[in-house]
C-alpha cells in the first residue's frame, strides 16, 4: 500500500463519499468566490457575513433541528449581505461598523444555542461542521446552495473582476456598483451558508479566504486567478478529509475532519509563500504582495 | 446641467453648477485642490447624491450605458491588480458585450485599434502595474476610446506626466473632439485648457464663473477661484503661493 492509496481507499465508505462531494462542490465555488474577496479585499466583510449567518444558523436550528438550519442560515445570509452592502456604502468607517453589528449578532446566536439542551455539543458542531455526519439531504442542500453563488458570480464574473479595479470605471461604464456588490456578497453569504453545516461557521472563513491568498501567490494572470484557486482548495480539501480519516481510523490520532482540512489550506499557502518568495528572490524581482499578514486570522468568537 | 448641487451625505460639497458642453467641444475644470473637480465628474458618474438642480447627458438622466467614458486618477487604482493593459482596455467593452458573453474577435480588434490610438500596442500584455504612470493614464485613455463613448471624463490626466505622454493625450483627445465626442477634463494645468478646450468651468466648491476659456480665465476669475491673493498666473501654469507649481 502506498501513500496515495487512502486518497482513494477512504471514500469507499458512504459517509465519506458524501463528505467528499459536499466539500469538492464547496471549494469549487468557495475558490471563484474567494479570488474575488481577495481582489476587492473584502476579507473582513467575510469575516462579518460568517458572524452574522450565526443566529441564523442558531435560531434555525433551535427552531427545527437540522433542517430548520438550513432555512435560518439562509435567511440571515440573504438579510445580512444586503445589510452589510449598504452599511459599507454609507459607513465612513465601515470596519467598526461591521465589527459593531456582527459580534453583536454572534452573541445573539451563542445565546440562543445556549437556551437548548447539549448546548456545548449543539455549538462545536454549528462553529466547527459535522462533516461526517452530514445525510443525504444536506448533501442536496449544500450543492444547491452552491450552484446558485456559482450562477450569480459566474454571470457577473467580468464585471466584477472591473468592479474590483475600478469602482467609479464600472459607473462611468453604465452599471450599477452597488447592484453588483449586493450579488457578491449574496454569493459570499451562500458560501458561508452551504459551508456551514460542513466545515462550520467559524472555519469557513479559511475556506473563502486561502484558495483565492494562494492563487494571487501563483499567478499574475488575472484568468488563470480562477482555476487555480478552484483547484488548490479541492486537492487541499481532498487530501485533508482522506489525512483525517487517516488518522483517525489507523493512526489512532482522533483528526476533527473540518480543522485537518484548513489546516491543509493554511500549509498549502506556506508552500506557496515560501516558493514566491525563493522565485522572486532569484528572479531578482522585489514585488511587494499581499503576503500572509493579510491571510484573515481565524475568527474568534 | 443647470443650477446642480452634489453633497457627500449631509456635507454639501458643490453647489450653483450650470454649465453646458456640446459634442466636439471640451470644457476644462479648473479650480484648487478640494474645489469640487472630481465631485463634479462623480456627480455626472451618479456615484455621489444630487441635492439639487439638473443633470442630463445627451438630453438624459442617468446617462445611457456607455455614453461616458471616464479616465481616472491612476493613484487610485492598485498597482498590484493582476491585470493585464489589455485587459484593462478590455473592460471598456464590456458593456457592449453584454453580461455571461466573451469578448469576439471584433472586441480584440477595437481594444488593439484603442491601444494604437495612444501608441501602447506593444506593451499590451504587460501588467497594467509595472507600466509608467503616464502609460497607466494612455491605458486607461484608450479603455475609454475602446468603449467609443459620447462624453468623455478625465480627471487630473496631466498628473504626474513628462512632456512625450502628454503630447500623446493632448493628441488623444482633440481626434475624440473631431470625432463628435464632448470632453470634460479637470486640471491644474493651463496647458492642456489652452490646447484642446473651447471653454472653461472654475470652481472653488461653487461656481466660479464659466464661459469661453481666454474670457474666464482672468487674473481676478482665477484669484477668486484659488482664494488668495499671491495667485500667479502665466501661460501655462497657475502658481499659488505655498503649493509648488499649481
Amino acid at each position: 500500500m502506498d501513500v496515495f492509496t487512502p486518497l482513494i481507499t477512504a471514500f469507499d465508505l458512504p459517509f465519506m463519499a458524501r463528505a467528499l462531494l459536499v466539500l469538492v462542490v464547496l471549494s469549487l465555488v468557495a475558490g471563484l468566490v474567494g479570488v474575488l474577496v481577495n481582489l476587492r479585499g473584502l476579507e473582513f466583510i467575510s469575516d462579518g457575513l460568517t458572524h452574522a449567518v450565526f443566529p441564523g444558523v442558531a435560531i434555525g436550528f433551535v427552531w427545527g433541528g437540522r433542517d430548520g438550519l438550513f432555512v435560518g442560515a439562509m435567511v440571515a445570509a440573504l438579510i445580512a449581505a444586503v445589510v452589510l452592502t449598504v452599511i459599507v456604502k454609507r459607513a465612513v468607517t465601515s470596519d467598526a461598523a461591521i465589527a459593531v453589528v456582527f459580534t453583536a449578532m454572534f452573541s445573539v446566536g451563542i445565546i440562543v444555542v445556549s437556551r437548548e439542551t447539549n448546548y456545548v455539543g449543539q455549538l462545536d458542531a454549528l462553529l466547527f461542521g459535522r462533516l461526517l455526519t452530514v445525510s443525504p439531504a444536506e448533501v442536496n442542500q449544500t450543492v444547491s446552495v452552491c450552484l446558485i453563488a456559482l450562477v450569480m458570480v459566474g454571470f457577473t464574473l467580468k464585471e466584477q473582476v472591473f468592479r474590483a479595479f475600478d469602482r467609479e470605471g464600472t459607473a462611468a461604464a453604465g452599471y450599477r456598483p452597488l447592484a453588483l456588490d449586493i450579488v457578491l456578497n449574496v454569493a459570499i453569504a451562500l458560501v458561508v451558508v452551504a459551508a456551514s453545516s460542513a466545515v462550520g461557521n467559524l472555519l469557513v472563513l479559511a475556506v473563502l479566504i486561502v484558495p483565492g491568498a494562494v492563487a494571487r501567490l501563483v499567478t499574475n494572470r488575472l484568468w488563470l486567478l480562477f482555476p487555480v484557486a478552484a483547484g488548490f482548495a479541492v486537492v487541499a480539501a481532498w487530501v485533508g478529509l482522506a489525512l483525517g480519516y487517516e488518522a483517525s481510523v489507523n493512526g489512532g490520532v482522533d483528526l476533527p475532519s473540518g480543522a485537518t482540512i484548513v489546516l491543509v489550506l493554511v500549509a498549502g499557502y506556506g508552500v506557496a509563500l515560501v516558493l514566491r518568495l525563493a522565485l522572486d528572490r532569484i528572479g531578482g524581482h522585489h514585488r511587494t504582495r499581499r503576503t500572509a499578514s493579510q491571510l484573515a486570522e481565524p475568527a474568534a468568537p | 446641467m443647470a443650477a446642480a448641487s452634489f453633497a457627500y451625505g449631509a456635507e454639501p460639497a458643490l453647489t450653483g453648477i450650470d454649465f453646458a458642453v456640446s459634442p466636439g467641444q471640451a470644457v476644462a475644470l479648473i479650480g484648487p485642490n478640494g474645489s469640487g473637480k472630481s465631485t463634479l465628474l462623480k456627480g455626472i458618474l451618479g456615484l455621489i447624491t444630487r441635492t439639487s438642480g439638473t443633470v442630463e447627458v445627451l438630453g438624459q438622466w442617468p446617462a445611457p450605458a456607455g455614453y461616458i467614458g471616464y479616465v481616472p486618477q491612476t493613484d487610485q487604482l492598485d498597482p498590484h491588480f493582476p491585470v493585464s493593459l489589455e485587459q484593462v482596455v478590455m473592460m471598456g467593452r464590456y458593456r457592449s458585450l453584454g453580461w455571461w458573453r466573451l469578448p469576439s474577435k471584433a472586441d480584440h480588434r477595437a481594444v488593439a485599434e484603442a491601444l494604437e490610438t495612444v501608441d501602447l500596442g506593444a506593451r499590451a500584455r504587460t501588467r497594467f502595474g509595472e507600466l509608467s504612470g503616464g502609460q497607466q493614464q494612455r491605458g486607461l485613455l484608450a479603455r475609454a476610446v475602446a468603449s467609443a463613448p459620447r462624453l468623455l471624463l478625465l480627471d487630473e490626466p496631466f498628473n504626474g506626466l513628462d512632456q512625450i505622454n502628454r503630447d500623446a493625450l493632448i493628441e488623444t483627445v482633440k481626434r475624440l473632439k473631431q470625432q463628435g465626442v464632448a470632453v470634460l477634463v479637470s486640471t491644474h494645468d493651463l496647458d492642456l485648457a489652452r490646447a484642446v478646450c473651447e471653454s472653461v468651468l472654475l470652481l472653488n466648491g461653487a461656481q466660479v464663473a464659466f464661459g469661453p476659456r481666454d474670457a474666464v480665465l482672468t487674473l481676478a476669475n482665477v484669484q477668486q477661484a484659488f482664494g488668495s491673493v499671491g495667485v500667479e498666473m502665466d501661460e501655462h501654469t497657475i502658481v499659488v503661493p505655498g503649493h509648488g507649481g499649481h
